[in-house]
């Protein structure tokens, strides 16, 4: 289907976006890799008035090695996050959940930025970077300020992001050696998750992040508590499952993806900790 | 294919026996082949239908005014405009053209338009307003059957209810297991959409119509009666047919595209969607099925006793048709005297269901192969050995009476299909796209169980029930070329190459060209029924024979021979009895013989109040076994080898029998663990490709296919038909290997991961 009819803006620089949305408010949205806001244009399900294209802000797509960190443009897209070797190193998780992501003419499309801002709790990258204890810069009219990944997802596609606000960076801890996994349940590739796990491990610390397994991304606190307390994995993998309140769909029902939670988070974990 | 043949045949002509290829094999698989979807006329219109979003309403009002107003739109039309019959129907005329007051199922055609192009068409849809008054859903096939439900339909809500009885009903057995089975709404899912072009004759005198359908001269009746015109006024052709498994064997957009054309004096196409295709054509009966065996201490069935309902939706479609096989075929392939069997057809307003590959078969067999497992598990015998002691054999009598006087190879397709091989143990490498899940790649090679399973069945072939079932062909040769026309509908299942194949054999011709397909000759019956090789290879068969025939006499007239002593051998024709050897294409120089032959099999009966009667044709027996991995604690499941050996009479083309049996082997593992539409009181929830799991490449398993090739004489060309069996007992085989890898009963098809893995 087409989309309804819209504006289309250019933006020269992150500057300019910032004060081309602050100049048409809530109905302007940012227009990056369009591989999440255009389906949902197509749909009808988005109808925003004007399109303000940052897609071409090629100073927004690096990822560099900040010492306790390594910071991401929010305009990188996909397939570099995938093939970097710093992420390789340094964060290899996240370049791995890159690779789930889509299929190849989707990752050399979509960003990280846009997939982070979209907050769909589908998504494989904002449930990545909610476990690994990401903090997403944020860039406004009024200034910059910084978003612990944990408190930036509010609602179903919804954000802690300002309409006048543009993620600029994603900084993601090193992961010093940990042990990790990414398991994603889909029943085609390509498909979005039905349940998908991303963990980390070392020692006593972890961390998980649950894909589609509520109206956000999910940070399953619960297990790290569990294994930080000396739980085994089975059992720490048993509080997945009441982490969420998932919803029943035609791919699962609520209880089914609670199961899957429960299996994939004990299969992941049990993966980080070998 | 392995053992594929133990005949010697010539390897360098295409005749029977070879596996010739077909003449349509290279355009198709070019993407040069044209398609229904892919015929555009000068001056053209789209056509587009609107539909009820709801399952059962009341029209208030309908009023197109704004939809009048959009330029480009030539016409719009309703139920007021059909003038002829309004309703159609393949056995009961009970569908509507438009409905008019009343709307019974979700997507039922409330209207049509014509205009300049598909998007206006959509905007014109978009614009017509109507009022409904949502009423009650009827959406429950007991709730159907009780009389004090109110009827949603002046014909009722129950389309038929039959019964069997017979030996004695009463007896009991020293075993007896009991099962309910659930089957769910299968979609027929093929990949080229409904699509017709329809050209207008001057002064609207008449219509032609090029489209993707199983059955022309049906298709033509129907339309002929709702535009209220003489069946030869309406002249059909074949276009281009993507796949069809039953979805077009009812009238989905023929009548709509018809009166657009008509009433614009333009030629009109309509082409579907896919969603639109969901609801633009019939499904597999969705069904319930309660059975009782009864068995003697040595495994030996003593009686079946239950009752089979099948939901039909809101309208007849082949709905009664289909559950005469249902119920007859509950038996399965094994011997039994005793019987007392009951079944419902039901009308609702879920989605109308009809013809699909296997008609009511399928559902039969998936209950009574679950019920000879639990009777092995009962009896301590191996599911082989309980079915190879039941096994049935030509001259048994089914419970209808008939005696099965077909060649019935039940015990050796099992033997055979026991024989080959199992595969390797499993031994995955992590991600591998072999492990349960596929390309999800999450199944973890320690977390998997092996099952094995068993289906066997019997499918009757051709029509049933004394229908006056016949199909024509005609053949010209002249200068050494022989011309085949048919109204057979070739829908993919390599009809077209097996008529090459009989006219070379019979006649000699090394170059066979093939006719339009289309009204211009008497019908060929529908392609369906595993069918058209017994009825149209009879009749193709039967017009070169005689034409023949007067190729022989000129022959033996010039040669003062006896024309009883020719024969041909390989492109000549020979005197058996003397030297003389003249090539056919010398023979036939300035010659033109031409013959037609209408090809009927033996007629049959309709079944009485007690179920019996010689209602079917011929049978053909299949064996399935199924080897899965499952994942247990995700629930999912690769099915890793099919192993099958079919009973095919003569074997004609062991390429496209291969075709066939791995098709069928594919649509029966979507039953088995992903195909379903989802129906939620009437509503469709998944009609995308998104939403309904189709099998793909990495979905489709090995499968080990031997032919049980005994000559059927009862057959023209001693073949059975095969396009059937292989998706019938390969479900229940797939559902038995889950049940033996993971210890759970499961009753339900297609089986779903929760199913699986979630506690019951």
């Amino acid at each position: 289907m087409l989309p309804a009819a819209f504006d289309y803006k250019r933006a020269g620089s992150a500057a300019e976006a910032i004060s081309l949305v602050s100049e048409y408010g809530e109905d302007a949205k940012f227009l990056a890799g369009g591989h999440s806001l255009l389906p949902l244009m197509k749909l009808r399900l988005a109808a925003p008035s004007v399109l303000v294209d940052i897609g071409r802000l090629s100073d927004l797509s690096y990822i560099r090695d900040a010492g306790d960190h390594i910071a991401i443009g929010a305009l990188t897209r996909h397939m570099d996050v995938e093939k970097s070797p710093v992420l390789a190193q340094h964060v290899p998780l996240l370049a791995h959940a890159a690779w789930h992501v889509g299929d190849p003419q989707v990752r050399h499309r979509g960003t990280i930025g846009g997939s982070i801002a979209h907050a769909d709790p589908a998504s494989d990258l904002p449930a990545t970077t909610l476990a690994l204890g990401a903090t997403y810069v944020v860039q406004g009219a009024s200034g910059t300020r910084e978003i612990a990944a944990k408190d930036f997802y509010k609602g179903f596609l919804e954000s802690a992001l300002r309409p006048d606000e543009m993620l600029t960076e994603i900084r993601v801890p090193k992961m010093n050696g940990a042990g990790w996994s990414f398991q994603k349940f889909n029943r085609r590739a390509q498909d979005w998750a039905i349940v998908g796990v991303a963990a980390w491990r070392r020692g006593s610390e972890s961390g998980v992040g649950l894909v589609n397994m509520g109206s956000t991304p999910v940070l399953a606190s619960s297990v790290a508590s569990a294994i930080a307390s000396g739980a085994s994995v089975a059992d720490a993998a048993q509080k997945a499952s009441n982490e969420a309140e998932p919803q029943s769909d035609l791919n699962a029902t609520s209880d089914y993806r609670k199961h899957l939670a429960s299996v994939l988070v004990r299969r992941a974990l049990e993966e980080a900790s070998r | 294919m392995k053992n594929s043949s133990t005949t010697t045949r010539s390897q360098s002509r295409e005749v029977l026996g070879t596996s010739a290829l077909r003449p349509d094999g290279v355009a198709k698989t070019q993407g040069d082949f044209a398609f229904s979807s892919d015929f555009q006329a000068e001056n053209m219109l789209w056509g587009a239908t609107l539909r009820s979003p709801h399952p059962h309403a009341r029209i208030v009002s309908i009023d197109p005014t704004d939809a009048w107003r959009i330029p480009g739109v030539e016409t719009i039309i309703f139920a007021d405009d059909v003038p002829g019959q309004a309703t159609y129907g393949l056995i009961a005329s009970d569908q509507p053209v438009f409905a008019q007051n009343v709307v019974r199922y979700m997507g039922e055609p409330i209207a049509a338009v014509a205009a300049d192009h598909p998007e206006t068409c959509r905007r014109a849809l978009a614009a017509i307003k109507i009022v409904y008054e949502e009423l009650p859903v009827l959406f429950d096939m007991d709730l159907a059957i009780d009389p004090s439900t109110p009827p949603i339909h002046p014909d009722g809500n129950v389309f038929r209810h039959q019964r069997i009885i017979s030996g004695d009903p009463d007896i009991v057995g020293d075993v007896i297991v009991e099962g309910t089975y659930d089957i769910g709404m299968q979609d027929q899912a093929f990949l080229g959409l409904e699509a017709a072009l329809a050209y207008p004759d001057p002064g609207g005198a008449g219509v032609e119509l090029v489209v993707a359908t199983q059955w022309l001269h049906e298709d033509r009746k129907q339309i002929a009666d709702c535009l209220g015109m003489a069946p030869e006024k309406v002249r059909l052709v074949l276009g281009g047919v993507g796949g069809a498994f039953g979805a077009r064997e009812d009238i989905s957009l023929q009548v709509h595209t018809c009166l657009l054309a008509l009433r614009t004096g333009r030629p009109v196409k309509v082409q579907y969607s896919r969603e639109e295709s969901f609801f633009g054509h019939v499904h597999r009966h969705p069904g319930r099925i309660h059975l009782r065996h009864h068995a003697d201490r040595n495994g030996k069935l003593l009686k079946v006793e239950g009752w089979m309902k099948l939901d039909g939706g809101a309208y007849a479609s082949t709905s009664s048709a289909v559950l005469l096989n249902g119920i007859t075929h509950l038996q399965g392939p094994y011997a039994c005297d005793n019987s007392r069997l009951e079944a419902w057809a039901t009308r609702t307003n879920n989605p109308p269901c009809g013809a699909m590959r296997g008609f009511g078969v399928v559902q039969a067999c998936f209950a009574h192969e679950g019920q000879m497992d639990k009777l092995a598990v009962a009896l301590g015998l191996s599911p082989v050995e309980v079915r190879l002691r039941n096994a049935m054999k030509t001259g048994d009598k089914l419970f209808t009476g008939q005696v099965v006087d077909s060649v019935a190879p039940v015990a050796r397709c099992i033997r055979e299909t026991d024989a080959i091989p199992l595969p390797a143990e499993p031994a995955y490498g992590t991600g591998s796209l072999e492990l349960p899940g596929g390309s999800g790649r999450t199944s973890d090679p320690s977390h998997i169980r092996r099952g094995i399973g068993w289906g066997v069945s019997i499918k009757n072939l051709m029509y049933s029930e004394g229908f006056d079932d016949s199909a024509e062909a005609r053949c010209t040769l002249a200068d050494g070329v022989a011309t085949l026309k048919f109204a057979t509908a070739e829908v993919g299942q390599g009809f077209v190459v097996l008529a090459q194949q009989i006219a070379r054999t019979i006649l000699g011709v090394d170059t066979v060209v093939l006719d339009a397909i289309d009204t211009q000759i008497g019908s060929a019956g529908s392609t369906s029924a595993s069918r058209q090789t017994w009825m149209s290879g009879g009749a193709v068969d039967g017009a070169c024979r005689l034409v023949r025939e007067r190729l022989f006499e000129q022959v033996a007239h010039v040669h003062n021979l006896n024309p009883l002593q020719l024969a041909v051998e390989g492109t000549d024709i020979v005197d058996t009895l003397g030297p003389l050897r003249v090539p056919v294409s010398e023979a036939s120089k300035g010659l033109r013989i031409e013959e037609t032959f209408l090809h009927r099999h033996r007629p049959t009966e309709e079944l009485d109040e007690n179920g019996q009667g010689n209602c079917h044709v011929a049978f053909a027996f299949v064996a399935h076994r199924a080897v899965v991995d499952v994942d247990t604690e995700l629930g999912l499941v690769k099915v890793v080898q099919i192993a099958t050996a079919q009973d095919v009479g003569q074997v004609l083309n062991p390429l496209t029998l291969l075709g066939q049996i791995e098709g069928g082997i594919a649509q029966g593992l979507g039953l088995a663990v992903m195909e379903e539409i989802v129906v939620d009181r009437g509503v469709v929830k998944n009609p995308s490709f998104t939403d309904y799991l189709l099998p793909t490449a990495l979905d489709a398993p090995d499968v080990v296919a031997i032919p049980i090739e005994e000559y059927e004489p009862l057959a023209p060309l001693g073949a059975k038909g095969v396009g059937e069996p292989p998706c019938i007992s390969v479900t229940p085989a797939i559902v038995a290997a889950i049940r033996n890898a993971t210890g759970r009963d499961i009753t339900r098809t297609p089986v779903r991961p929760q199913d699986i893995c979630l506690p019951t």
